[in-house]
């Protein structure tokens, strides 16, 4: 759901980037406190996860595809939101100057999207159904990053002028809906496989002990 | 870094890059969520992106359309990435144990 350069007037794009700069601003604040030297080399072996995984569209029906994003996974891994807004503005602006895969002019919109609020609205999700069970937390967290996220799109674009209020919030919304399984899926298979390797990277082990498992 | 944070930088570099290989040839080339919708319902002319970007949609130009072009651009996408990251990071960590200092 990269947005384009062209798809979003030029004072537009300037509010999403202002947005998004603030959003880093506590994204590096976070990241300032709460990172240690075994967090960086685990956030940077999700971004490369993530970019290399948001290459692989995956078909879904109405000849059209979709990609995980990768947020809700980045936020539950590091119990933060945060982490999820700094990994994703790595990715999409490695994409968007290297591969011109999203327009430059629109990389604060697509940060504020795909990062932002996919991350915010992936970590809400799982700490509000967490405690019901872990693994539906995290798939629906995941589906429910990508869902979101295209409805902010297709309401930007609405904003715009460049998409129609409804054909947009129903095309954005059915599609993202059917690629928020796979977002959910992947999810979940990124995290048991960090579960099974490395626990005490995941954020909640190092907090229900205290002190880091398996140190 | 320890031995244990090095091996798993090192298993999760080769997962991503197994990925990336793979990519431009199970990937899906029909158009993604958004470009199917604005296929359908964009209200306004389509126009070209601000610049050129070295590698445009995942392709080395040299090489065409080739599948191979486009494993060799992600798997390059993919290390950038995982450089990038480290950079950030490390710049962030790197303005608290300054602040401590003062």
């Amino acid at each position: 759901m990269h947005i384009p350069d062209g798809f979003l007037p030029l004072w537009q794009t300037g509010i999403y980037y202002i947005i998004t700069i603030i959003a880093l601003y506590f994204a590096l604040n976070w990241a300032k406190e709460n990172l240690d030297e075994k967090r960086v080399p685990l956030m940077a072996v999700l971004a490369a996860f993530i970019f290399a995984m948001q290459a692989m569209n995956i078909p879904i029906p109405w000849g059209t595809s979709g990609h995980m994003l990768g947020a809700a996974l980045v936020a539950i891994v590091f119990g933060s939101p945060w982490a999820a807004v700094l990994v994703l503005a790595v990715v999409l602006t490695v994409q968007g100057f290297f591969f011109g895969d999203g327009g430059i002019t629109a990389l604060g919109a697509n940060i504020l999207d795909m990062g932002v609020i996919a991350g915010f609205t992936g970590f809400g999700v799982f700490k509000a159904l967490q405690k019901l069970n872990l693994w539906v937390a995290i798939f629906l967290a995941g589906w429910a990053s990508i869902f979101v996220a295209s409805l902010a799109v297709a309401i930007e674009l609405a904003l715009a002028g460049t998409f129609p209020y409804d054909l947009g919030l129903i095309f954005m919304g059915l599609y993202h809906a059917v690629i928020g399984i796979a977002e959910g899926a992947i999810t979940v298979v990124a995290i048991l496989a960090i579960q099974k390797v490395r626990p005490d990277l995941l954020h909640w082990n190092k907090t229900k002990s205290g002190s880091e498992v398996g140190k | 870094m320890k031995a244990k944070d090095k091996k798993f930088v090192i298993g999760g570099l080769i997962v991503a890059i197994i990925i990336a290989i793979l990519a431009p040839f199970l990937a899906s080339s029909d158009p993604d969520g958004l470009e199917s919708a604005a296929e359908k319902i964009l209200l306004v002319e389509e126009t070209e992106p601000m610049f050129e970007a070295p590698l445009p949609d995942y392709l080395v130009p040299a090489l065409g359309e080739s599948p191979l072009g486009g494993a060799i651009s992600i798997v390059i996408g993919t290390i950038i990435a995982f450089l990038a990251m480290v950079g950030l990071a490390t710049t962030a960590r790197w303005f608290k144990s300054n602040s401590n200092d003062s």
